[in-house]
């Protein structure tokens, strides 16, 4: 084996924390990396929903009034402009939406609810809003037009914020890592520095010397990387499964799984190039000064 | 070319703020020379020696290795200058976490020599001075002379171009230092130049090859003579 191990780094007292760090940081790095990709998936979809969607909202009148009412809503909405589909939202659909909201619906008058007409927006031809809504005033003033967009940016901001936020974390984790990885091997040059005069006498180069410390670390890397990821995968399908037993599951998209399984698969390979490039440049910068 | 493999003009030496260890040295050093360096105990063997394998800057004056200006290479540079070299430390040198075969071949490994051809050469090489039954051990628990050995087999395992040698008969019996001084001459026949710090004067009187005295700051440099054996 031609990289074999010329300098007592397997030994070194200075290295030992090295793998706990990187294994401690990897597993944050990945919950965080997962974080952030299942925020960014949710907003997406989310965002979609909220800007190509508006709800209105028709009071129940006296029954013949009401049904005028609504079809006459639905006259108004297919023809303006900017409206991909409008139809008034089922009333099963929407005990389901209630029962789902405050468990059970017996005691409630159902009939006597308002009638919801979901609105599809087209995405190619904006639409006039207020115009939209003086229209239906007009009708009747108790019609009330729900705009998601209007609060929309503001949490949207908010949403950003936190993918941003948690970038930045995965970020940080990773300098930590690679910090650690600095601090690991000029703290192992000083302590081998008579062998490296050594090794050097004998005519090693400082690219030699170097290979020596990046195969360490590497190896380290690797090693402690893959438990730390194996550990952030075994908390992020504690996680699923928590979230799923009290019904979130319907957050979760197939690419998100893609994703979160590219960032446990990947991040110890990553990490343990990264520490690496590291340890080369760091003990070339010590070797040479 | 130059038949030269060092060439000392002038050279000196002072360490911060201590003494002067050589005034004016100057001498050339012939490709395929054997030289021994003597000269009373402090005189500045060894710092010759450690001048000679770049472990130690001249403070003054000017010197050549292998044609080439050390002072002017680019540090990057020096290693494969040291790579034509092989020394025997004073005080060995052996790496104690590995086995004495591990030792032998490192020098082998530095220079990108496969680690099985290059243990296959450090174990040819351990026959040949004598420490064939010491081949997996860890040098810490062989005795003086057997460590002195195992240094030698490291200094000339790469068939160096100029083996540097400080006080190598120093831990053995006058029996091993006539050895090994016979070993050193075969390899100077087989064209190794070859310089020998020592204050050993049984080695001496045996040896017909020229003398460099360090006397008073400057050398003195013998032609060769047979002496009586």
């Amino acid at each position: 084996m031609k990289n074999r191990q010329d300098l007592p780094l397997t030994h070194d007292i200075a290295a030992r924390f090295l793998p706990i760090i990187v294994g401690l940081m990897v597993y944050l790095g990945c919950l965080c990396c997962v974080f952030t990709f299942f925020v960014f998936d949710a907003t997406h979809s989310w965002k979609k929903q909220l800007t190509t969607h508006v709800t209105i909202e028709i009071p129940r009148l006296p029954s013949e009034s009401s049904d005028t009412l609504q079809a006459r809503v639905l006259q108004l909405l297919n023809k303006t402009p900017g409206i991909r589909q409008a139809a008034a939202v089922p009333q099963r659909e929407l005990e389901s939406l209630l029962t789902s909201l405050v468990g059970t619906t017996s005691s409630m008058d159902l009939p006597s609810l308002p009638v919801l007409i979901d609105v599809a927006l087209t995405e190619e031809e904006p639409i006039d809003i207020e115009n939209l809504e003086a229209h239906l005033k007009n009708m009747d003033a108790q019609i009330q037009l729900m705009d998601h967009r209007a609060w929309q940016a503001q949490v949207l901001t908010l949403i950003q914020a936190t993918i941003v936020l948690t970038s930045t974390l995965t970020l940080l984790v990773l300098l930590t890592a690679l910090i650690a990885t600095k601090f690991a091997v000029r703290t192992s040059l000083l302590i081998h520095r008579h062998v490296i005069d050594i090794l050097h006498l004998i005519g090693a180069t400082d690219e030699y010397i170097a290979r020596q410390f990046q195969i360490h670390i590497l190896k380290q890397g690797l090693v402690a990387s893959t438990l730390g990821a194996a550990l952030a995968f075994l908390t992020f399908w504690g996680i699923m499964f928590l979230l799923e037993n009290i019904g979130f599951s319907f957050a979760f998209k197939a690419t998100f799984f893609v994703q979160a399984f590219c960032v446990f698969t990947l991040a110890p390979f990553m990490t343990s190039f990264f520490m690496m490039f590291f340890a080369r440049h760091t003990a070339l910068k010590g070797l040479y000064t | 070319m130059s038949d030269f493999i060092a060439q000392l003009n002038d050279v000196g030496h002072q360490y911060e703020e201590g003494p002067e260890i050589f005034k004016k040295v100057t001498f050339d050093i012939e490709s395929g020379s054997f030289y021994f360096l003597t000269g009373p105990s402090g005189a500045g063997k060894s710092s010759l020696l450690k001048m000679l394998y770049l472990g130690l800057k001249p403070t003054w004056g000017s010197l050549r290795l292998f044609g080439e200006d050390p002072l002017k290479m680019k540090p990057s540079s020096l290693p494969f200058l040291r790579q034509k070299l092989g020394v025997v430390f004073q005080e060995f040198k052996l790496l104690d976490y590995l086995k004495v075969i591990d030792n032998v071949s490192l020098p082998l490994r530095v220079r990108g020599i496969e680690a099985r051809q290059a243990r296959k050469h450090a174990e040819e090489l351990l026959n040949w001075v004598g420490l064939s039954d010491a081949l997996n051990v860890y040098p810490s628990i062989l005795s003086g002379g057997q460590k002195q050995r195992v240094a030698i087999a490291r200094a000339i395992v790469t068939r160096p171009q100029l083996l540097l040698a400080d006080e190598p008969t120093g831990n053995v019996d006058d029996e091993i230092a006539l050895k090994l001084l016979h070993l050193f001459e075969e390899l100077n026949k087989m064209g190794t130049t070859v310089i020998i710090a020592t204050h050993n004067q049984n080695l001496l009187e045996k040896s017909p090859n020229p003398l460099l005295i360090i006397k008073e700051g400057t050398i003195i440099k013998t032609s060769p003579q047979r002496k009586s054996s």
